[in-house]
């Protein structure tokens, strides 16, 4: 089973594998678990046995993308949904509370997150604490599960997630430019863009090939730059939005505006939801129907 | 040695000055939580408040990816030709910990096997250091040997003080530096440098939230290859490559061609990962490091055992940069922990 458990300091929680019941213990739950779980049930792929993984709404869109992918069968997964009502910035924690501490009751309410833990009840109020890849979020409720660990939360309406995207998209081809020269050309290659993506399943990714070349290891404007289109068009109708490229970037490109400039323009092209929103519903790419604008043939 | 002063306004014009003599490498603030060491063009454009550059400055002495030479064929002949290399340069403004961290490479590429690229550099660069004037969350140099105002590796070390920085001298290539803009410094007459130093220096160290007690896990390290720790550790590891990347002391390369035509091209070698799956990839397809468990081993046994037994180094610095940026918060503070404990149970 694949869930939560404490990590090093107070303002960090892990993903935790347990096999036997009396590991159970070592589970939380609470707003700083921010890890998207999906990711690793393609671990668990060959395994023998089920394997059961904890997913908040914005997880469990990747579990419907790796289903409709055949990455997973839908036997093989035992799904925890957990209704999310938004996560924490680690940072802020970190900056309150005592590294060693515990919390052993977390609360969210519309104004704020409480924290409790042996030295008192820490308050962080909603509007400046949440996460940023929670304050769009679509779905606190996971879209699918077995089980759901916790009352549904109604879908709220975030506003327009696009605004950022928009706001780009006016901008003059040269000043675009120039802002995605500035983001990539401070990419380090770690990969952990590709590492942590629920959409990113390929046997061999096409960066690790050497034989053809593709993209170079040198790390310049020119080979970074196509290391990220050529990602963000990789996953196009895949990406679920789940927020966590852009997490774990170590320097702060901002990977989901690039991915939401693909979600938006396939929004605006077939008119379906987030990829992974229903499992009905195949990737747009992904499926061929008559009704498909074809334009450009 | 020396010490001098230099009030904040000849700071500026120093600097300023430094970068029209030599190539300046300095931190600059790229984003709200980005700093990244770069070439600049003078003092407008540093940061020196930073903490922890985001990416260690090791990149200048072995870039990320760096052009070793180049070459070209025709009748049937075989041309090369030098790439090019940047002339004087000053590392200004390092963090004890990173200057550590160029100590714990000098011996990888300057020791047995002289590795011409980085000695040419290094040889090349002067290194100013500068003493850490807060402790973050992640930082853990004094448990790895090191401290917040050490300035051991340096060719100068700055102090931030009350009315400017104080600057002692430590080699006789910090000296020369001195001596070149002598117009810029006043003698420390009254001796406050290296006292304001030693003050600050044991009021950071009050501020460290986690010690590390390293005590005998080498030891330990040396007698357990196979450890189940390795395994649990490694099925949360993602594989991405950012501890490796940003930390100051990994030295791994590889070195690939580049030849659109076929004829003439270039050779360079880049930064590499052992915690990437073809990192130890044959050619025959054989990989010696099949699963993630083997290859976050060697990370951490490259950390804590491979680097001493080699050069009677620790492999880790304490900068605590991976422990910042890791994913799935893989700490090596909690490894060194948690290898104490199971040696106690051993």
């Amino acid at each position: 089973m694949i869930g939560y458990a404490p990590g090093s300091e107070v303002s960090r929680v892990v993903p935790a594998f347990i096999s036997r019941e009396d590991e159970v213990d070592r589970l939380v739950w609470n707003p700083l678990c921010i890890n998207n779980l999906a990711k690793y049930l393609l671990d668990y792929r060959h395994e023998p046995g089920k394997v059961a993984v904890v997913v908040k709404g914005c997880d469990s869109r990747a579990i419907i993308r790796l289903l409709q992918d055949n990455q997973i069968s839908r036997e093989k997964v035992i799904i925890l949904g957990i209704p999310c009502p938004g996560l924490i910035n680690p940072d802020l924690v970190a900056a309150r509370l005592d590294p060693g501490a515990q919390i052993t009751v977390a609360a969210v309410s519309e104004q704020d997150f409480s924290l409790q833990t042996g030295e008192g009840t820490f308050t962080f109020a909603r509007d400046e604490a949440l996460l940023k890849k929670c304050r769009d979020c679509e779905q606190h409720t996971p879209v699918i599960a077995d089980f759901m660990l916790g009352e549904e939360i109604p879908p709220n309406d975030p506003g327009d997630p696009f605004v950022a995207v928009k706001t780009l998209e006016e901008l003059p081809v040269e000043e675009r430019s120039a802002y995605w020269d500035k983001q990539f050309s401070r990419c380090l290659r770690c990969y952990a863009c590709r590492n942590v993506c629920p959409a990113c399943t390929c046997r061999e990714c096409v960066f690790d090939q050497a034989e053809p070349c593709w993209v170079a290891k040198a790390n310049n404007l020119s080979e970074n730059t196509a290391f990220h289109l050529i990602r963000a068009f990789h996953v196009a109708g895949r990406c679920v939005d789940c927020g966590e490229c852009d997490r774990v970037c170590p320097v702060n490109i901002p990977l989901s505006l690039l991915n939401r400039k693909i979600l938006k323009d396939i929004k605006d092209l077939f008119n379906v939801p987030t990829p992974g929103t229903s499992l009905e519903e195949l990737p747009p790419l992904g499926a061929f129907t008559n009704s498909d604008p074809d334009e450009f043939m | 040695m020396e010490a001098y002063t230099i009030s904040r306004d000849n700071l500026r014009t120093w600097l300023d000055t430094l970068a029209r003599d030599y190539t300046l490498i300095a931190p600059v603030r790229e984003e709200e939580t980005v700093s990244l060491f770069k070439p600049v063009r003078g003092f407008a454009e540093i940061n020196l408040g930073y903490t922890n550059s985001t990416v260690s400055p090791k990149g200048w002495l072995f870039p990320q990816t760096e052009e070793m030479f180049f070459f070209s064929t025709s009748d049937g002949q075989i041309t090369l030709a030098d790439a090019q290399t940047p002339g004087p340069a000053v590392l200004f403004g390092l963090r004890p910990c990173d200057i550590k961290g160029i100590l714990a490479l000098d011996p990888v590429f300057n020791g047995a096997y002289q590795d011409c690229y980085y000695q040419k550099r290094r040889q090349d660069t002067i290194l100013v250091g500068l003493s850490c004037t807060r402790v973050e969350r992640h930082c853990f140099c004094t448990s790895m040997g090191g401290g917040p105002t050490d300035g051991e590796g340096a060719d100068l070390l700055l102090t931030e003080m009350d009315d400017g920085y104080g600057i002692e001298v430590l080699t006789p290539r910090g000296e020369e530096l001195v001596n070149r803009y002598q117009q810029y410094f006043d003698a420390d007459r009254e001796n406050r440098v290296i006292p304001a130093r030693e003050e600050l220096g044991k009021k950071l160290a009050r501020q460290f939230t986690r010690n590390v007690d390293t005590t005998g896990v080498k030891e330990f390290l040396d007698q357990h290859f196979e450890l189940p720790y390795w395994g649990e550790l490694a099925r949360r590891c993602l594989g991405c490559g950012i501890c490796t990347y940003i930390c100051p002391t990994c030295h791994c390369f590889d070195i690939f061609d580049q030849s659109p035509d076929g004829e003439s091209g270039v050779r360079s070698r880049c930064w590499d990962s052992c915690m990437f799956s073809h990192f130890t990839r044959m050619a025959g397809g054989h990989n010696p490091r099949p699963t993630q468990k083997e290859r976050v081993r060697n990370r951490f046994l490259h950390k804590l055992k491979y680097h001493r037994d080699r050069y009677n180094l620790d492999g880790c610095v304490g900068c605590g940069r991976c422990v910042t940026r890791c994913p799935v918060n893989i700490d090596i503070r909690q490894i060194i922990a948690d290898l104490q404990e199971v040696a106690r149970h051993d």
